[in-house]
């Protein structure tokens, strides 16, 4: 099973995807199209690649000027909706830069609907290890 | 900042800080210094106002999807946490924090605060 039929298996999932670094969207699950399609998923994952190099640039500051640790890397960025709440990732990127990989894999993101959303569920998905090739 | 006091007391709570959407007001309370907290509020409120953006660009390209208007949004990183529902943040331990819990007792302690101001 992939990542991202797992991540659908969580409680309330609606979506999950994969995306460029540039936002690009990859590859999805969609389980309710009428409420989140390809096109809302494509805009969603540019608005996601985009929040997480904000929050990684300010952990990045933050760290730099608080001597505080333990912010970078970001390991989830999460946007609170107000129907739904999407959690989405680039942490196992961190594995190939510590291999020497210059090729790194998309990002994953999934949407959760917030009544059943299980943050900590999804984070412990996303943040699964994975052998690097 | 009427949920301070019960987020501090909940485990793993650093600290707690609520800055308004418009000018650089902002007050807090915890294990931060002022300047930090300052800095922190900045940030937060940063991130918040491209949030609403980028909920406000949703709503346009399809009206009632679920995310407009945003309430919040949380950064996990491998030891701390920041959660922000409207305009509170909450600065977390993950080593004794439950994220779950934190979010959704904001989530629910700050359900009639609206975005009008933002």
């Amino acid at each position: 099973m992939t990542k991202l039929d797992e991540l659908m298996k969580l409680p309330g999932a609606m979506a999950a995807f994969e995306f460029r670094g540039s936002g690009e969207l990859l590859e999805q699950r969609i389980a309710y199209p009428d409420r989140i399609d390809e096109s809302i998923l494509d805009l969603l994952a540019h608005m996601c690649a985009a929040n997480m190099s904000i929050a990684t640039m300010q952990a990045r500051g933050w760290e730099k000027v608080t001597t505080m640790t333990g912010f970078y890397p970001v390991q989830e960025f999460t946007l609170i909706g107000f129907d739904w709440s999407v959690v989405v990732s680039g942490l196992h990127r961190e594995q190939y830069k510590q291999a020497g990989k210059f090729s790194l894999p998309p990002f994953m993101g999934v949407v959760m609907a917030n009544e059943k959303a299980d943050y900590e569920a999804a984070f412990a998905i996303l943040e699964q290890q994975e052998p690097v090739p | 900042m009427g949920i301070a006091s019960d987020l501090l007391a909940k485990p793993g709570v650093i600290a707690v800080g609520e800055y308004a959407y418009r000018g650089d007001r902002f007050s807090y309370r915890g294990a931060l210094t002022e300047e930090y907290a300052r800095m922190a509020s900045i940030m937060c409120r940063a991130t918040t106002m491209g949030a609403n953006m980028e909920g406000a660009m949703f709503e346009a390209l399809r009206s009632g999807s679920g995310l407009h208007p945003p309430r919040g949004w949380v950064v996990h990183g491998p030891a701390h946490t920041v959660c922000v529902i409207a305009n509170t943040f909450c600065l977390l331990d993950n080593t004794r924090a439950s994220i779950n819990d934190i979010v959704k007792f904001m989530y629910k302690a700050l359900a009639n605060v609206t975005p009008d101001m933002i």
